[in-house]
């Protein structure tokens, strides 16, 4: 087997960490939402705009060579620009391509960011979220999803949270405790999205959306972006913050789909963990606090699992035991994560795993003597994966 | 303003013959002439062993639940009189795994392993939607 390169442990830092206004912001496109977090992330790190050389992104799916749109918005040219298709896993990937590029000297400090008007472009018309949510008719092959009534991702994790429940008898009580312990989060943090307290009864009184999952089950739509900055350890020792060194990354792609094997109960969040794991050269045992993709309730308890947080199977009842809370065992998704702080398919785990790392929050929102953050990106179609894992320089 | 009418399959060039067999009430998937494996989608060449050789079969139409769900929630308006509905990945007896509706039983009493049989749902001329049902 390849081993991942040891040569990128703690060779590159996140030195300036950023996100824009989140949740509803009307008139504002998912480009000016992402410049404004990466200039949030500039000024964060105490650099001026012209001293970024590289750019990676994703962007949104309509966008052509979008990393060449941010360029023009942030006024500068780049000696390495390009822009990612993975999905809610790109954002990681983003992180990881711009550490190799600095270690080849390609580049020295590279900006990543990823940025959605989910929320503003869903809620312009009723049309508008029908159009959204049933994909477009100009596609040219629409088979074996539409003509059953099967639309979305919310269905599509969904398979993932029956055939969990089935095999190893997870529970929505279990599902309930994920949402309620973010929201729990979400509360301390005054830029979330959502600011009203849940609890277990009310997550079980809500409206199912698609079965298994209810209305709490189910990720923000946002408008919100994030940003981050990469350097080198060397260039991040004479900048404002204090450096966060990326330890290790991995992905892992399920290219197979989600509908094969057991790709739907046990994710690529193992293959990817193992992977920033041997980098970094550590084991879930030395990670003290996760920022999990948390696209829906589901993913969070199956990726507990893969990433070796608990056994298979057990990921629920390692939810349900306040694990997943601040003072809890594996403080996860402090920031409120896509369920209940704003949903920038991923980019904010990022930014909130930097964080934690440099320990300036005040007490209630850090976790106690967090010195590895392990971040997840999860998408493409339920099967690209990321990881990243992150520690005090 | 979106159509009140159920979407119809608009099938990809590699699916015509599946969605032919179907107008005609047969469930029939490529199945590899190399290696013997049934798959599905359809594609040109077999993913288990990527031999290009290969026949449109018919199966069994039998299998189980490997998983469902239930929308509550209208996500079309063609689908407004039609929640709560199940939505399941059935797994044939021959191994590949049919995005399905489940009909004929309440969608409480939907399980995973319960044992399934094809039926056709004629929704316009020629064309008809392979669905399960208990049995």
């Amino acid at each position: 087997m390849i081993e991942p390169s040891r040569e990128l442990r703690d060779v590159c830092a996140i030195v300036g960490a950023g996100n824009s206004r989140l949740g509803r912001v009307p008139g504002v496109s998912s480009l000016d939402l992402l410049v404004e977090a990466m200039r949030n992330a500039v000024a964060d790190a105490g650099l001026k705009v012209s001293d970024i050389d590289g750019i990676v992104c994703r962007g949104p799916d309509e966008s052509y060579c979008h990393h060449q749109r941010v360029g023009e918005r942030l006024g500068i040219n780049a000696r390495f620009s390009t822009t990612l298709d993975n999905g809610g896993a790109s954002q990681i990937m983003s992180v990881a391509l711009a550490s190799m590029a600095i270690k080849v000297g390609l580049a020295s400090t590279v900006i990543c960011g990823y940025g959605r008007d989910a929320w503003s472009r869903t809620h312009s018309s009723e049309e508008a979220r029908v159009r959204n949510e049933t994909r477009p008719e100009s596609l040219r092959a629409q088979e074996f999803g539409p003509e059953y009534g099967y639309f979305g991702a919310v269905a599509a994790h969904a398979f993932g949270a029956t055939r969990h429940m089935h095999l190893y008898g997870t529970t929505r009580e279990h599902f309930g405790e994920v949402a309620v312990a973010f929201r729990e989060h979400a509360l301390r943090n005054p830029d979330a999205q959502m600011k009203k307290p849940l609890s277990i009864a009310t997550y079980h009184e809500a409206p199912p959306i698609v079965a298994p999952f209810g209305l709490f089950d189910c990720s923000l739509r946002s408008d919100a972006a994030g940003a981050v900055i990469v350097t080198s350890r060397e260039r991040a020792r004479d900048l404002r913050q204090p450096p966060v060194s990326i330890k290790g990354f991995g992905s892992y792609n399920n290219l197979t789909g989600w509908f094969s094997g057991d790709n739907m109960v046990v994710t690529a969040a193992k293959e990817s963990g193992e992977a920033a794991y041997r980098m970094a050269g550590i084991g879930p045992a030395e990670v003290s606090c996760a920022q999990l993709y948390d696209c829906f309730t589901y993913i969070v308890v199956a990726q507990l699992e893969d990433y070796g947080f608990c056994k298979k199977g057990e990921g629920g009842p390692f939810a349900a035991s306040g694990a997943l809370r601040i003072d809890g065992r594996l403080p996860t998704n402090t920031s409120g994560g896509q369920l209940s702080e704003a949903h920038a398919e991923g980019m904010l785990q990022v930014v909130e795993g930097v964080r934690q790392m440099r320990h300036t929050y005040p007490a209630e929102r850090q976790a106690k003597d967090a010195e590895i953050a392990l971040i997840s990106g999860h998408g493409g179609n339920q099967v690209c994966h990321s990881t990243l894992i992150l520690g005090r320089a | 303003m979106m159509s009140k009418e159920k979407p119809v399959p608009h099938p990809a060039p590699e699916s015509m013959p599946y969605w032919k067999a179907a107008g005609q009430h047969r469930l029939e998937l490529p199945r590899c002439n190399a290696c013997g494996e049934f798959w599905f989608p359809p594609s040109q060449s077999c993913p288990h062993c990527l031999a290009a050789d290969f026949a449109f079969t018919p199966v069994s139409g039998r299998g189980k639940v490997f998983s469902f769900v239930t929308f509550h929630r209208v996500y079309h308006p063609a689908f407004e009189g039609e929640v709560p509905y199940v939505v399941a990945l059935v797994e044939l007896a021959e191994g590949p795994r049919l995005l399905t509706n489940i009909v004929g039983v309440p969608v409480e009493k939907v399980a995973c392993e319960m044992p399934v049989r094809v039926v056709f749902d004629d929704v316009t001329d020629g064309v008809a939607v392979p669905k399960f049902t208990p049995g």
